[in-house]
């Protein structure tokens, strides 16, 4: 009974947004010069340029695979910034952080709390947001294309993080404070190691995802394979933005496949 | 001085004593066997010892330093000199054995240092520990993963890791419990010489009796929490024995 209710709300819900937007399907039906463009575009997906259909004709391969590195070296860069900033405020967001030291007691509500609110603000706003507020005050600038994708990308982290800490098995960091060992000692010896493995795991997980925005703020003008889909696009150069796509295609199924099978070996060894 | 020395401890778990106005003194050097039925509070007791459950009454002390009293730097200090073998090993599996054992030193190194010698140890460090783990019997695992290891393996790298500490005592939880009969006695064998060949005082809960008698010359019965006795092995009648676990049948009989 309670689940039909709850069917129903859920089907309610997705037709009243359906009407406040006022959807219809028949707006699916291009008119015929859209139809046109859109033939012409998927037609291309069969017969990808190698040669750009500019002018110019240059070879377009060496294009793609400079821009396919960029993007690999943006999300790198991206990545790596948010493994360090997503690991010290992962360590701050976590309760067993916290717990070890008992003569933090009095701080550990502010600091515990302020840094959930961080993270969740800076997780909260995309990274194409970031890109625009950045780029209006630092210009076209790679440093900033770079903290625009890390930023949230080290809240997301931050949060995976704290809750893989708070998950891990703690039985020999328990053992080791038996033995002694002071609460920072404990918490890096005893516990930290057993849940890198899954932190490692997750991390991989994101650069995938940072492929992907680091192509996204091509778009931007940075020099990744955005920047030649959005061009060729806006050029009506259909099949060559085709190739550029393929490319991206290639380069992100190759990297899931390869922090997959890297992601394997770190949890399951 | 008495190693160990409990005068009239209680603990409460939920309202309900675990260790019920324990008292007993033991001398360094001694070798004890814990016997009693489960649940009778017997890894309770050990851990008392620790400083790792407060007492809700009476006192523990500990070469004559009384647990309450103490300031967390001086618990440290207790604790790195008791070495302590849990039922379930309490390893980092996903570390090689050599980290593993070193970090039961880390009760007595500062941080900056227990970094040095944990992630960077030092060959004379690796060759005490090779030293160890040939008299627990596993020599040639040094460099594996802990995961890699069988149940009795694991146990041998948690006895190294407390013997690493350099330790005054060695408590030992069930440590026959988690491996199969044909080793239990390996194991009793090896913690009772290593305590006799170090002179360390050895504390060990166990199920099994035969063992017991066979290599604790003291032993403490404990059944519900109580101290039912304390006496020489060579003093022990069967009767009890008996007592110790004829109770907990007919009270199994009154649950079923």
């Amino acid at each position: 009974m309670r689940r039909s209710i709850f069917l129903a709300a859920i089907v309610g819900a997705g037709l009243l947004a359906a009407w406040h937007l006022g959807l219809s399907p028949g707006e699916l039906v291009p008119d015929r010069s859209r139809w046109v463009l859109l033939r012409r575009f998927l037609v291309a997906a069969l017969t990808p340029a190698l040669r750009s259909q500019s002018e110019l004709g240059t070879s377009v391969l060496p294009r793609a695979w400079e821009a396919a590195v960029h993007t690999v070296v943006f999300a790198t860069a991206a990545i790596s910034l948010s493994v360090v900033a997503g690991s010290v405020l992962g360590v701050l967001a976590s309760e067993r952080w916290w717990r070890l030291f008992p003569a933090t007691r009095a701080l550990r509500p502010v600091l515990f709390g302020a840094t959930r609110v961080l993270i969740g603000f800076m997780r909260s706003i995309h990274e194409i947001l970031w890109a625009i507020v950045l780029l209006a005050a630092f210009g076209l600038n790679t440093v900033a294309a770079v903290i625009a994708i890390s930023i949230p990308y080290a809240g997301t982290l931050a949060k995976i993080f704290s809750e893989i800490l708070d998950e891990t098995e703690d039985d020999a960091a328990e053992a080791l404070r038996f033995a002694g060992a002071g609460s920072l000692a404990t918490f890096v010896f005893g516990l930290v190691p057993r849940a890198l493995p899954d932190m490692g795991a997750y991390t991989f997980y994101r650069f995938e995802c940072a492929l992907r925005s680091a192509a996204i703020l091509g778009f931007f003008g940075f020099p990744t394979l955005g920047k030649l889909i959005y061009e060729s696009f806006g050029e009506l150069y259909f099949r060559e933005a085709w190739t550029y796509l393929y490319a991206l295609f290639v380069l992100i199924v190759a990297v899931e496949w390869w922090s997959g099978a890297l992601r394997q070996r770190l949890t399951v060894a | 001085m008495a190693r160990f020395l409990l005068r009239n401890v209680s603990v409460l778990f939920h309202g309900i004593a675990a260790v019920h106005e324990a008292s007993l003194s033991i001398q360094p050097g001694e070798l004890v066997g814990i016997v009693g039925p489960s649940g009778a509070g017997k890894t309770t007791l050990l851990r008392l010892l620790l400083g790792a459950i407060r007492s809700a009454s009476g006192s523990v002390a500990v070469d004559g330093r009384d647990l309450d009293t103490l300031s967390g730097r001086e618990l440290r200090r207790v604790r790195a000199e008791t070495g302590f073998v849990h039922q379930d090993h309490r390893l980092v599996p996903n570390q090689r054995v050599l980290t593993n054992v070193l970090a039961g030193r880390l009760g007595r190194w500062s941080f900056p240092r227990a970094l040095r010698e944990v992630y960077w140890p030092r060959r004379r460090e690796v060759e005490t520990i090779h030293r160890l783990l040939e008299r627990t019997g596993i020599p040639e695992k040094l460099f594996q993963r802990v995961d890699s290891l069988s149940g009795g393996q694991q146990q041998r790298v948690a006895i190294a890791r407390a013997l690493y500490q350099r330790p005054r005592s060695l408590l030992a939880d069930e440590p026959v419990s988690s491996v199969d009969p044909a080793r239990a006695r390996d194991t009793i064998a090896l913690l009772s010489r290593i305590a006799r060949e170090e002179g360390l005082t050895l504390c060990v809960s166990l199920h099994n009796l035969e063992l017991a008698r066979e290599y604790f010359p003291r032993l403490i019965g404990m059944r519900h929490g109580h101290i039912t006795f304390d006496m020489r092995t060579d003093e022990l009648g069967d009767d009890h024995f008996e007592e110790l676990y004829r109770l907990t049948a007919a009270e199994m009989m009154q649950d079923a």
